[in-house]
């Protein structure tokens, strides 16, 4: 168990092209015993920063230390950690004793008997011990995938790194894995990195979230910190789903001015955004209201393009009034037991305490939602205001 | 009406097709049949002959067989074949073994090396390695000649050797041979690997570098176990190369006379004498000296389609 820092830590490729940044100036530190969460679209550099803190990659700049102690010219061989693959690259010839053996064979003095006791324990934690004696192509996708972790647990790293260890499973079987990683995180108390391009599983699993964006930290914090108060339009509309809406508006005499519509603006939020003109309203799809009819200042009328049904909660997209019902702009998510029809004619509230405005020419965020409303006398953990 | 023409032109396209398929395995069973003729005519002429007498091989056609209750028929020349070659293919299987067995080890040392390893100018020895995949043998035979005998005459070198049991100061040359034919292999035996390898799940070898295990061990625990079908692919390949060769033995000793030759060479000299050339002594002594192959082929045969189509990667 240690703490990981990322100190400046760049990477850059270089191929015919010319040179391409992968990762451009991380600055992460992960506190002893924390489960980080490293999130972003394909391509964003995070599955880089990941293998630098393994080793399998060198940062072209910038310092990675674990406990304070600099690693960042260490092999592999010679750091402690463990890692868990998106292929789960278990040794294919070897049995799943010998795949988790492997490793403390070759990094350890253990004797083969604490060797073998340290595999038993952690195949009975996986409830993997009845296919120690199996080869990896003997086994479905989730057991694979449990050895994979099993593997990483007997070593009893400083640190896991997971890359994308979930996405090769079926959608059931993902949240129940989602569930039992959490468990075994809590469990062993072991410091992590895992690596996803899926927001729900950042959200659900992670004590925090890196958010990362074409080789550069968007935000860093707690998930509802994230969802709450995004640093900008990018992690605004990264995490959540369905996404934030987004609304390019003007800034006219207190209004923002969209194409259809037109919101006035308290003084206090208007005193956020000061001389941009140019911004981007945001709102989340469940903070929009679908009313009957519009009348206050903040709703507007409005015609349902399309209903998705899920069960618990409808999606309802939304075209505002004088604009073609294709082109909806609006996403709202409503109760499951709201009964809303395609063409059907209806209001649309933006509640104003629930806005975000971004800058429109950099995304960076200069209102966040208010948090006054939130149920019960407790903050929302992690996300009380900045 | 209109109905029942278009049933009329849907049953004759019907039919026609079936005709045209019928037509299309006609044909393909007519060209595979001749192909498989044309490939196992000289085998069975080969067969047929070495069980004739000198006097039936004259009398007969080629591809007519004698049958062993029929006047010409015998097996002599099978048993003085395997008299004659005897030496030979135990110096071939001197040869062939460590020759294969070698260049097969080198070879995906130095593929994996190429593949797994970063280390500066490693293009440049693959590009040297694919290059000489193409040298022609033929270029080589001088300079190889002079280098064993003028430049590293082993039998001298090796002095100290030649007291062990069972070594005698000939098996110089059977080491010089095996030397050329490890060189002579390493580089297309190296291209075979570098393919199978190329192909290796990358996470695999870093996983294991995870695990803390150094390049050595990696190859040793990881690489060399999953590489069991391209070694039987390699082997085959090989020993077959090796064991069929004739022109290395040929300029490195000096004739099918010489004590350490191998099969093939002895087997240039087998059955000419001043009567004559025997035919039937001739082809048992060349399908003796197949035999080998065909037998390490059908040994490690599963293994080798299991390399061949790239089966067994993780």
């Amino acid at each position: 168990m240690a703490n990981v820092t990322l100190d400046e830590v760049t990477k850059i490729f270089e191929d015919e092209s010319g040179e391409i940044v992968a990762v451009d100036d991380v600055n992460i530190d992960i506190k002893d015993g924390e489960f980080l969460v490293l999130v972003g679209p394909s391509g964003c550099g995070k599955s880089t920063t990941l293998r630098m803190v393994a080793g399998l990659e060198k940062p072209t700049r910038g310092t990675i230390s674990v406990d304070g102690e600099a690693v960042t010219h260490l092999s592999p061989q010679e750091r402690n950690v463990a890692m868990v693959f998106q292929s789960y690259a278990l040794y294919p010839h070897m049995t799943v004793r010998g795949n988790m053996s492997f490793g403390l064979e070759e990094a350890t003095d253990l004797s083969d008997e604490e060797i073998h006791t340290r595999v038993e324990d952690a195949a009975t934690m996986l409830g993997i011990d009845d296919l120690l004696d199996r080869k990896p192509d003997e086994l479905s996708g989730g057991q694979q995938q449990r050895v994979a972790l099993g593997r990483a647990i007997v070593r009893e790293p400083d640190a896991f790194l997971l890359d994308e260890p979930l996405a090769n499973l079926d959608a059931k079987l993902r949240s129940e894995m989602r569930t039992e990683l959490q468990h075994l995180q809590e469990d062993l108390d072991t410091t992590t990195i895992y690596v996803t391009h899926d927001q729900t599983e950042a959200m659900t699993m992670s004590d925090r979230i890196a958010v990362l964006n074409d080789g550069k930290l968007q935000q860093i914090g707690t998930p509802l910190e994230c969802y709450h108060r995004p640093n900008n339009q990018f992690v605004a509309g990264f995490i959540g789903e369905p996404s934030m809406n987004f609304l390019p508006v003007t800034l006219e005499d207190g209004r923002l001015v969209g194409e259809h519509f037109e919101y006035p603006l308290r003084e206090e939020t208007r005193a956020n955004l000061g001389d941009q003109t140019d911004l981007v309203l945001g709102i989340r799809p469940e903070d929009i209201e679908i009313l009957d009819a519009a009348s206050g200042d903040h709703e507007f009328p409005g015609i349902v393009d399309v209903v998705e049904p899920m069960g618990n909660e409808n999606t309802v997209h939304v075209a505002f009034e004088g604009q073609d019902r294709t082109e909806s702009e609006l996403t709202a998510t409503i109760s499951g037991m709201r009964n809303v029809e395609g063409a059907e004619s209806i209001g649309v509230g933006i509640p104003e305490n629930a806005i975000h405005i971004f800058d429109g020419e950099t995304g960076e965020s200069l209102h966040n939602r208010d948090l006054g409303d939130v149920e019960g006398d407790r903050p929302l953990r992690g996300a009380e205001a900045a | 009406m209109s109905s029942e023409s278009t049933y009329r032109r849907v049953a004759s396209k019907l039919t026609f097709s079936y005709e045209d398929w019928t037509y299309r395995k006609l044909l393909v069973y007519t060209i595979a049949f001749t192909l498989v003729i044309i490939f196992l005519f000289p085998l069975v002429v080969a067969i047929v002959t070495s069980f004739k007498t000198r006097t039936a091989v004259t009398g007969t056609l080629p591809f007519v067989p004698v049958f062993p209750w029929q006047d010409g028929f015998t097996l002599a020349q099978w048993g003085q074949a395997f008299d004659v070659l005897q030496g030979g293919l135990v110096n071939s299987f001197l040869r062939a073994i460590p020759a294969t067995t070698i260049t097969a080890v080198l070879g995906s040392l130095t593929a994996y090396a190429i593949t797994q390893i970063d280390w500066r100018g490693q293009i440049a020895v693959l590009l040297l390695l694919v290059s000489a995949t193409f040298f022609p043998t033929q270029a080589a035979i001088v300079p190889l000649a002079r280098f064993w005998t003028v430049y590293v005459p082993l039998e001298d070198h090796l002095g100290i050797l030649w007291g062990l049991p069972l070594l005698e100061p000939y098996h110089g040359d059977l080491i010089a041979l095996i030397i050329s034919d490890i060189a002579y292999g390493i580089p297309v035996v190296t291209v075979l690997f570098r393919g199978y390898y190329q192909t290796i799940n990358q996470e695999l070898v870093e996983a294991a570098k995870i695990d803390g295990a150094n390049i050595f061990r990696i190859y040793q625990r990881i690489i060399l176990p999953i590489s069991v079908p391209m070694f039987a692919v390699v082997f085959i390949f090989h020993f077959t190369q090796v064991w069929n060769s004739f022109l290395f033995p040929l300029i490195i000793m000096s004739g099918s006379g010489h004590p350490a030759a191998p099969a093939t060479l002895v087997l240039g000299g087998l059955g000419q004498s001043l009567e004559g050339i025997n035919y039937g002594l001739r082809m048992a002594g060349a399908l003796l000296t197949a035999l080998p192959t065909v037998v390490v082929f059908i040994l490690a045969g599963d293994k080798f389609a299991k390399g061949i189509t790239g089966g067994g990667t993780a």
